[in-house]
This record gives C-alpha cells, sequence and structure tokens, in this order.
C-alpha cells in the first residue's frame, strides 16, 4: 500500500456515541456499527476506547467484531464498492463484475481487496436483495443492476470521474 | 394540453433505484416541472422497471415500464396532446386494461403485497387511506387478546419466514408464560439470498408491517418490540425509521394507544450480516449484543427469550397479513389455499425468468403456473431447467416436478421447502454441481462454529464439490457427500446446519447426470466450472475489434488490431473468467 489509510480516531466520537447508544452489553453491536460508518472499519484504537469506557468487555468487542461479516479490521479505501453475491448474482454472473472491477482497479493479489492508490475497496456481500436486477453492485450507496463486467467498469468510471479518483483506462 | 393537473409516481424501491428511477424522476421534473411527481415502493414488476404511472386523480392511470430518461419526453408529450402513446412503454391503460405486461399483477392475489406499489412509503395518511391503522382501532374498540387469537386461528395462518409454524400457537405459548414484561420481535433479517419480499415490504409499506406487530403486541401482551432489519437493507431502515416516528405522532404507537390501557413501542436493531440471525435464538443473542450463536431449546423464546423475557419473534410477512386479516376476517383469508396451506405466500421470482419480481399467489397454486403464466418462462432460448426453493437451506425443483403445488408438504416431499419464498429459476447455462458448492460455501462461511457436524462437515462438503468442479472428483465422493448430508441433518443444533446439505442432496437426487459427467468424463455440461471449460476464438468470425484483448485481465488474448481472425487465447493463461465472451459483439468466442 502506497498510503497508509489507518483511520485517526477521535475520542470525543466514540464518546459522543457511547453516550447516544449506550454502554451496556447490547449496545456492542450498534457501538460498532457506528465507528465502522464514520472510519469504514474498526480501528484498534476505537475498539479500546469503547473497551474502556463502557461495560462491554475486550472479548465481547473481539468476539462480535469478527463474528459479523458486516465487520472490518482492515483500512478501506476512499469508495466502496459491494458486489453482491446472492444466488440470482451468483448465476448470472456476479463473478465477472468482481473480475473485471479488479482489473481495472488493478488489483492483482487475491489477498488484496484495495486499489493500490487507495481510491476503491471491492467488497463480497451476500444479497441485497435486488434479485431481479441481477448482477448488482453498490458503489459508495448507488446501487446499479442487470450489469456485464464492461458496464461495471463504466459505472466505476463514471464514479470515479464524479469524484476525481483515478481508475485505470480500459 | 395543460399537463399541471396529472400526477407523476415512480416506483423506488431500492431494484427501481438499481435500474435508474433518479434519472427518471430528474427527467420529468426537468421537462414537465408543472407535473406533480412523487414516489412509491416497489410494486413487484422488477423485469419492468423503471415504472412509472401518469394519472389524472380521477382514476384514470397510465402506467408505463421500462422508462428512461429518453422515454420520459415521449410519454409527456402523448399527455400534452403533442405526440403519440408511446406503445413499448404501455403496460396499463385506461383503454386497453388486459396488456400481456398487466397480466403479470392481474394474476395475483395480494393480501401481504397489497399496498407496496400504491403509496408512498413515507406518508402515513396514504396509509391511512388505504384502510391503515383501522384494524388496530377495531382492535382496541372492543376485541380482547383472545379474540384477536381466534381470529387468526380461523385464518389458519401459519409463519411466513420459512418454518411454517402456526402463528396463533405459537402467541398462546408466550401469553400464557407468566411475566408481565413481554418483548415482540419482527424478523427481517432476510439472510436467504434470493429473497427480497421482506426489504419490499418493509420499504415499500412499513406502517402495515408497524400495524401487524401492533396486532400481534395486543394480541399476546408485549409491550416493547423490536424490529431486526438487515444492514444491506438501508432504505428499509430508513423508511421503517420515519414510520415508526410518524406513528407515534398519530398516536398509534407509544403509551396508552387511542386512549386505551395498550402500550407498545418499537426500536430498530441493525443486523451486522450473519444468516444464522434468521434463526430466533440467534436473532435473540444478536439483540442482546453478543455472537449470534443459537441456543439450545428449551427453553423456547415464547418462555424465556430475549433478556429472559418471553418473547415471540413474527417473520416480516407474517406481520404484514394480520391488518388484512382482522378487517377482512380469518375465514376470508381461509378461503385462499388448501387444507394444508391457507392464505397466500408471497415469493421473489428471479434468475433466468423473463419476467421476474415479487409474486403472491394463493397456497396451492403451482409452481409452473409461476414460472411459466405469470413470470412468463425462460428469459433465454433455453429451456428451464430447475427452480431453486428456499434458499441456502432448499433445494432445487426439476422441471419435471413444476406441477407440484405450492403447500408445506407437497414443497416438502420434493426434498426443497417452501422457505422464506425465494425462486430462483435456472436453464441450461446454471451447473447444478456448481450451484451445490456456491449454496454449501455460503452455509459453511455462515455456519457459527458451535456444532462440529456443521462447522466441518459443510467444510469438507464444500472441498468435495470444489474437488469435483475443479474435475478431480471420483464416484466414492459423491457416497461420501450423501453420509455427510445425513451426518450433517442430524447433528446440527439449529435450522442452518440440519438444511445445510439439501441443496446438495435435491441436485445429486435429480441431477446426478451432472455429478456424474464432471467426474466420469471431466465436463460441465452447462459450460461454468473453470477448470471443465475453455474459451477459443473462432477465426472465421473475429471482427478484430480488440475488445477481448482490452478486457482480458490477464493479457491471454493477443492479435492485430482490424485484422479479421487475428485474435488468438493463450490457453497457458487463460483463466476462463467470461470477460471476452461477455465483451465480443460478433460471437466469435465458444466456450465448451
Amino acid at each position: 500500500m502506497s498510503q497508509s489509510l489507518e483511520a485517526k480516531v477521535e475520542f470525543e466520537d466514540v464518546l459522543s456515541w457511547i453516550k447516544r447508544i449506550g454502554s451496556d452489553s447490547s449496545s456492542t453491536v450498534p457501538l460498532l456499527q457506528a465507528v465502522q460508518s464514520k472510519y469504514g472499519y474498526l480501528p484498534r484504537a476505537a475498539m479500546d476506547m469503547i473497551i474502556q469506557n463502557t461495560d462491554i468487555t475486550g472479548s465481547q468487542v473481539y468476539g462480535v467484531a469478527t463474528f459479523y461479516s458486516q465487520f472490518r479490521l482492515k483500512p478501506v479505501g476512499r469508495h466502496m464498492i459491494r458486489v453482491c453475491h446472492g444466488t440470482a448474482c451468483h448465476v448470472t454472473g456476479a463473478d465477472r463484475l468482481d473480475t473485471s472491477l479488479r482489473h481495472i482497479l488493478n488489483i492483482t493479489d487475491e489477498e488484496q481487496d484495495t486499489a493500490e492508490n487507495g481510491s476503491y475497496t471491492i467488497e463480497q456481500v451476500a444479497c441485497i436483495g435486488c434479485c431481479s436486477q441481477a448482477p448488482v453492485l453498490v458503489i459508495a450507496d448507488e446501487v446499479s443492476g442487470n450489469l456485464t463486467g464492461a458496464n461495471a467498469q463504466r459505472a466505476l468510471k463514471k464514479h470515479a470521474k464524479k469524484n476525481e479518483e483515478i481508475v485505470a483506462n480500459i | 394540453m395543460d399537463v399541471s393537473n396529472l400526477n407523476v409516481i415512480v416506483g423506488e424501491g431500492t431494484c427501481g433505484i438499481a435500474a435508474g428511477s433518479k434519472e427518471v424522476i430528474e427527467a420529468f421534473q426537468k421537462h414537465a416541472p408543472e407535473m406533480n411527481v412523487r414516489t412509491v415502493g416497489c410494486v413487484g414488476m422488477c423485469h419492468q422497471e423503471v415504472i412509472a404511472e401518469v394519472n389524472d386523480g380521477n382514476g384514470n392511470r397510465h402506467i408505463y415500464g421500462n422508462v428512461t430518461k429518453k422515454t420520459v419526453p415521449q410519454i409527456i408529450n402523448f399527455h400534452k396532446g403533442e405526440g403519440d402513446l408511446p406503445e413499448k412503454q404501455l403496460i396499463f391503460s385506461p383503454d386497453d386494461q388486459d396488456l400481456d405486461k398487466w397480466r403479470y399483477l392481474a394474476h395475483q392475489t395480494r393480501i401481504a403485497l397489497r399496498n407496496v406499489g400504491y403509496l408512498d412509503p413515507t406518508s402515513i395518511s396514504e396509509y391511512e387511506a388505504r384502510d391503515g391503522y383501522k384494524a388496530i382501532k377495531k382492535i382496541l374498540a372492543g376485541m380482547t387478546p383472545e379474540q384477536v387469537i381466534e381470529e387468526v386461528k380461523t385464518s389458519s395462518i401459519r409463519g411466513r419466514g420459512g418454518a411454517g409454524f402456526p402463528t396463533h400457537i405459537k402467541w398462546n405459548f408466550a401469553k400464557s408464560s407468566p411475566g408481565d414484561f413481554k418483548y415482540l420481535i419482527c424478523n427481517g433479517d432476510e439472510g436467504d439470498p434470493g429473497a427480497f419480499m421482506d426489504r419490499s415490504l418493509l420499504e415499500g409499506d412499513p406502517h402495515n408491517v408497524i400495524e401487524g406487530m401492533l396486532i400481534a403486541a395486543y394480541a399476546f401482551g408485549a409491550s416493547k418490540g423490536y424490529a431486526y432489519i438487515r444492514a444491506e437493507y438501508p432504505l428499509a431502515v430508513e423508511n421503517f425509521g420515519k414510520a415508526i416516528k410518524d406513528a407515534h405522532e398519530l398516536g398509534v404507537l407509544g403509551d396508552n394507544i387511542q386512549g386505551s390501557n395498550f402500550s407498545f413501542d418499537i426500536k430498530i436493531k441493525e443486523g451486522a450480516g450473519a444468516f444464522v440471525c434468521g434463526e430466533e435464538t440467534a436473532l435473540i443473542a444478536s439483540i442482546e449484543g453478543d455472537r449470534g450463536m443459537p441456543r439450545f431449546k428449551p427453553p423456547f423464546p415464547a418462555i424465556k427469550g430475549l433478556f429472559g423475557k418471553p418473547t415471540i419473534i413474527n417473520n416480516v410477512e407474517t406481520l404484514a397479513n394480520l391488518p388484512w386479516i382482522i378487517n377482512n376476517g380469518g375465514e376470508a383469508y381461509a378461503s385462499h389455499g388448501t387444507e394444508d396451506s391457507k392464505g397466500t405466500k408471497v415469493f421473489a421470482l428471479a434468475g433466468a425468468i423473463k419476467k421476474g419480481g415479487l409474486v403472491e399467489v394463493p397456497m396451492g397454486t403451482k409452481i409452473r403456473y409461476v414460472l411459466e403464466d405469470i413470470g412468463g418462462g425462460s428469459s433465454s432460448d433455453l429451456p428451464l431447467k430447475a427452480v431453486q426453493l428456499g434458499g441456502p437451506s432448499g433445494g432445487c425443483v426439476p422441471e419435471n416436478l413444476f406441477d407440484t403445488t405450492i403447500e408445506y408438504a407437497a414443497i416438502n416431499a420434493t426434498g426443497a421447502i417452501m422457505g422464506s419464498g425465494g425462486m430462483i429459476v435456472m436453464d441450461g447455462t446454471t451447473c447444478m454441481v456448481d450451484l451445490a458448492k456456491y449454496f454449501l460455501g455460503f452455509t459453511q462461511n455462515e455456519s457459527c462454529g458451535k456444532c462440529t457436524f456443521c462447522r466441518i462437515g459443510t467444510l469438507r462438503m464444500r472441498e468435495l464439490l470444489t474437488k469435483i468442479c475443479d474435475g478431480k472428483g471420483e464416484m466414492e465422493d459423491l457416497t461420501v457427500l450423501e453420509e455427510l448430508t445425513e451426518q450433517i441433518t442430524k447433528s446440527s443444533l439449529c435450522g442452518l446446519g440440519q438444511t445445510a446439505p439439501n441443496p446438495v442432496a435435491t441436485t445429486l437426487k435429480y441431477f446426478r447426470d451432472e455429478y456424474e459427467a464432471h467426474i466420469k468424463d471431466k465436463r460441465c455440461p452447462a459450460a461454468v466450472c473453470k477448470s471443465l471449460i475453455t474459451h477459443t476464438i473462432t477465426a472465421a468470425d473475429c471482427s478484430g475489434c480488440s475488445l477481448c484483448e482490452m478486457q482480458c485481465p490477464v493479457d491471454a488474448i493477443e492479435g492485430q488490431k482490424k485484422i479479421k481472425g487475428s485474435y488468438v487465447i493463450d490457453q497457458a493463461k487463460c483463466i476462463n473468467c467470461g470477460m471476452c465472451f461477455e465483451v465480443c459483439n460478433s460471437k466469435a468466442i465458444i466456450v465448451q
């Protein structure tokens, strides 16, 4: 990774979420959701702050963070691309959306999911419930359906242009 | 002609948005700012998205499908009296109410879905105008909880989330449970890939679900409710959240509803992505802030559930039927369906089907009717091969069993399950072994890890299926798969594990020939499994356009631009991803 994508965690932010959501054990999931919606992942520092300032234990925070597929422990790019891998998308070519997007973002290492320039992260998600428009993907919060690999790239290029991000030119 | 008295209604569920509804709305606002544009939930005709209705407020409706920003001016011009009727887009008009496209809806019986696509989900007054909150007011004006349960018993509705447990019996368990504080949970954790009816209901008719929760809560005596909604459904969370707020303001939610001594409030809990949380005890663990792992039953949640209190968990679709049942009577509901299964069921049609979307039909309807008469049959030139019912817990029903009626018992007899209602339709381009591998990959990934057979058994099954798809399978592997099927089913605590082998069991039962082709002939009949296929370019058909070369992610294709027939695929580099096949306009790429 050419630049660090690690987020800088503000103590005040975490405290305000604890104040709003609560500090009992049943607040674990919503607290982590608040952290992730701000930073795109769960920075270690934010989890430590939760443990120190609530009744939630470290094992519970880590247990929950590693159980649910929504939570990530690794930093993400500036924008998220979520490729749906529900059944309908699987049988209509969700694989090709992954291939074509990884190609245009030049992500060649199978272990990686974020472009070298920190622009986009590709995530595979379970069904987003738009099965009749399969295959479907979501860039940031824009849903596009009935895609081929080539027009998935087109959708990404359009988003990149609007957000001044650089993707490979194919 | 002046069009300022005309209303434009655009369907804006997630699927409408995916198809481009935002652009269509912008186009209407740009070309005819005098028209009154508003949005509604998804009517379920996903194959026609984006759908726009133009009406004069007096019942004269024109409904158009496949609307794009380019066709909007044509629609506006027609209504201005300045152009021809856009016939290609027309689904319904006052002059022609029997168009083929409209039959998709006309052939359905809509009870749970009665409002979606007809009202603005963010407007409580539109819900009220369609008999909204009438049922709960009727109840509070003079029905005892016992009478409500009796009415629901008469309707014979069974839980629509998949298990099909009679709703009134479940309620009675919690009602007779001691304790003055009880919980109701609305299960909107629609985790089955391929099912989206709950999303549509939560997004498109949230007040109906809230009213259903009120009815259930009143019946067994709950004072607090949770709506557990998948995080993957942001629009559902947004619309449902607004609906809760508006219901409070109207006085149908909160303390002493409608001046009675019935109090009930609802809080949204967003799921965090775990299929197993569709299971009741796992869902409870998740709300309590733990890893969503199932717990032993008994004690059943109706006795000791959320935070140790008696808890009932009802599925979104079940709840969405309740206001209708109270308003129209249990008998009216039970008049639909069969002896075994009463009422209607919503299905989500997708895959290789011409008209995908949401379909609500009476129980007892034949699968074939849903697929062919409503769904319009195969979307390709190829005949339909099978339909997958019930997601990862379900099974594949082959074409020769399409005359099976939709009833709990009849569907179970095929090896599939009713499930939550996902129907993924497949033609010859779907490999059944790959599909089984896909589902096992899903359940293995989603297994919470508590039970050994589920945790490791599904992994072993997935490994065997991968081996077969890679062309390295042996006939003995099929025997091991069958053994594992039995063991995992018997040795798992919850529904996830007990049903995880179903996709393998049914494909092995009905499509054994495909497994054998992979093993004996090292061939994938559907040309899907990457290790068993090759991509080649037929020189005679190649136009030399270079699109395939540009799209190849591994630089396996070389040739000279603009020289016909010059492109060749280097088989040593090719990963069979299919990108070249997809972009080739001259159909020069052969997959076999």
